[in-house]
């Protein structure tokens, strides 16, 4: 196969744009396209000071690079859940994560479950209803959390994650599934700030899963390859294949469900709810941050329980 | 040697025809392209390249959950 733009050898395939592209010429699309949606969606400026989400997976790792490449003020979190499984998943993400940021000499800050709170998601998880059979609704309450906070407490202007559209076309189908109107019309690739939360935007959504893996093996990033041990076989990684499956037989199916559901919503598609479904905030008593409820936010409550 | 390569996804080893495509392989294994990329001698590859006869393809999922 032919480089669309040189004519060269391609290594990547994108059927969905009826494009292959070379080593070089993959390198120079992805970023420019990046940086064409980090515009078009509004999501920071050059002056902004963004705090990029990194977990040491492919895809935080390659947005991390990208924006220092684009010339960003981006710096890093990683949260070390104190997950082992038997194959060290946290500490080894966390050993490349700071290899990463060592050798482009980024700034990185690293929450410590364990030394930070005295615990770990997996104990947290057991020790509360919410996480009594999978721990990923705690990890997720703990991320958010931590993510605000340092973001809040060191002064970002916006918290950057690396959901691509795999990510996002995944949720939607479930939502979908599910017919869950509240997360429906929140979804979107940047959810403004209010009220101590910090504005979070998605600036790879556009990208296949497998764009961004060749990403990082193009740039020679090093990334955790195992998944999750506790997301092995979650209901996101069979959505994930039911829509691949799509993909195979109709290409660009992921991309159109996931665009054109934005802008079906852009287009006045979804009314207004009839019942407010964004919650008003309060501040939690004990940590400071934004909370749904009237009293001591949920993370509080789950670290209360857990005794610490 | 018989006249075939050697597909590697996950310590998973599979032996496949060569002279036909990686493609091919990948049908006829029921691997989805859409979830792999593909690595020959450290280069990715596209997966209408032709199997060399002895060679070895790594298959890289890119699939991640949680």
């Amino acid at each position: 196969m032919k480089c669309k733009k040189c004519g060269g050898k391609a290594v990547i395939n994108m059927r969905q744009h009826n494009m292959g592209l070379c080593k070089d010429d993959f390198l120079q699309w992805l970023p420019e396209q990046t940086q064409k949606f980090i515009e078009k969606y509004k999501m920071f400026t050059p002056d902004e000071k963004i705090l990029v989400a990194v977990s040491g997976g492919k895809d935080s790792l390659a947005l991390w690079d990208m924006l220092n490449i684009l010339g960003y003020k981006a710096d890093g979190l990683y949260i070390a859940l104190g997950i082992d499984e038997g194959i060290s998943y946290s500490s080894e993400s966390q050993r490349l994560t700071e290899e990463f940021a060592n050798a482009r000499d980024l700034n990185l800050h690293i929450v410590n479950m364990a030394s930070d709170y005295g615990t770990d998601l997996p104990t947290l998880a057991k020790e509360t209803r919410r996480g009594r059979d999978k721990p990923c609704s705690s990890c997720g309450l703990v991320k958010r959390h931590e993510m605000n906070r340092i973001a809040r407490d060191f002064g970002y202007d916006v918290l950057a994650t690396g959901h691509n559209l795999d990510d996002e076309a995944a949720t939607l189908f479930s939502n979908t599934l599910q017919w869950n109107g509240d997360y429906l019309i929140r979804q979107h690739p940047v959810l403004a700030e209010r009220d101590g939360l910090a504005r979070k935007v998605k600036p790879l959504f556009r990208f296949y899963e497998r764009e961004m893996a060749a990403y990082t093996l193009l740039r020679g990033i090093e990334y955790i390859y195992d998944e999750c041990p506790f997301a092995v076989g979650s209901t996101s990684t069979q959505y994930k294949e039911i829509l691949n499956q799509l993909e195979n037989e109709h290409p660009g199916a992921k991309i159109h469900f996931f665009t054109k559901f934005l802008s079906a919503k852009k287009k006045g598609l979804f009314a207004e709810p009839t019942t407010k479904i964004v919650p008003e905030l309060h501040i939690c008593p004990t940590c400071g941050q934004p909370t749904s409820g009237q009293d001591v936010c949920t993370f509080c409550r789950m670290m209360e329980k857990s005794g610490q | 040697m018989e006249n075939t390569a050697t597909i590697v996804l996950r310590n998973q080893k599979y032996e496949v025809k060569a002279g036909s495509t990686i493609l091919a392989a990948l049908n006829k294994l029921e691997i989805l392209p859409e979830s792999i990329i593909c690595v020959r001698d450290g280069e990715l590859v596209t997966e209408d390249v032709i199997l060399r006869k002895g060679e070895i393809i790594k298959l890289v999922s890119v699939i991640s959950g949680g």
